[in-house]
């Protein structure tokens, strides 16, 4: 049996790299009100310093909700 | 408290095939919001479903927010007859997903992933790039100073390069 293919129709696109996401005007505008700074200060660190400063955080915000409580 | 150390660590001994994504992941990327769980989408084999629940049976998982008392198991035919489960355990928060929306599963979310070590332990994590398009695609509100944040980290690690 003789297999029609579609030329007109655009090849899969097989990339695996993500596509760009068009600008959002609602997310643009938060961006005004972030601290560039204090991010980029956060990757001067590595992966391990950043999620155990996280872990910091988690401790001192669990700390906090117990003090609620008390 | 989300021992997100131990939670990774527990993982990766146990040779789960799981991706982090959620809050811990744009930590991973450079975030400095706080979050208070552990986001993963893991592999639906049914092999890695059962190294899954060996990992965390020892660590009373039960549904957040459901009634005390209910008949939750953790077992392999739980978590196969479901796909996305939302937990409280012994080590905290842990959000287990089969299938995200805007990024689908395991096999979908790999290809957008890398590897990253921290806690002494290697994960894979899902790439900045998807993490934002995966936030995009929940459509929440409450995201969108989040989403904010990761497209500048986004633009600052490209002015890096």
């Amino acid at each position: 049996m003789e297999v029609k293919t579609d030329s007109t129709r655009p090849m899969a696109d097989t990339r695996t790299t993500d596509v760009p996401l068009q600008p959002d005007p609602v997310i643009e505008a938060y961006k005004k009100d972030i601290d560039r700074g204090m991010l980029v200060n956060n990757l001067r660190r590595t992966v391990d310093e950043r999620l155990r400063e996280l872990l910091r955080m988690e401790a001192f915000m669990d700390e906090l909700r117990r003090g609620r409580r008390a | 408290m989300t021992q997100f150390d131990v939670l990774l660590q527990t993982l990766t001994g146990a040779g789960v095939e799981f991706i982090v994504i959620g809050g811990v992941a744009a930590n991973v990327h450079g975030s400095v919001r706080h979050t208070r769980d552990l986001d993963i989408v893991y592999a639906r084999s049914a092999g890695n479903i059962a190294k899954l629940v060996a990992a965390m049976r020892d660590h009373a998982p039960y549904l957040r927010g459901a009634a005390p008392g209910l008949p939750f198991k953790w077992d392999e035919q739980t978590i196969a007859a479901g796909l996305n489960f939302t937990l409280t355990t012994a080590l905290g928060e842990f959000d287990i997903l089969g299938e995200v929306t805007g990024g689908g599963g395991y096999e979908d979310l790999l290809p957008h992933s890398t590897e990253t070590t921290a806690f002494g332990v290697t994960f894979r994590c899902v790439s900045l790039p998807k993490l934002i398009a995966l936030k995009r695609a929940a459509g929440r509100p409450r995201d969108f100073d989040a989403i904010a944040e990761l497209e500048l980290l986004l633009e600052l690690r490209g002015s890096e390069q």
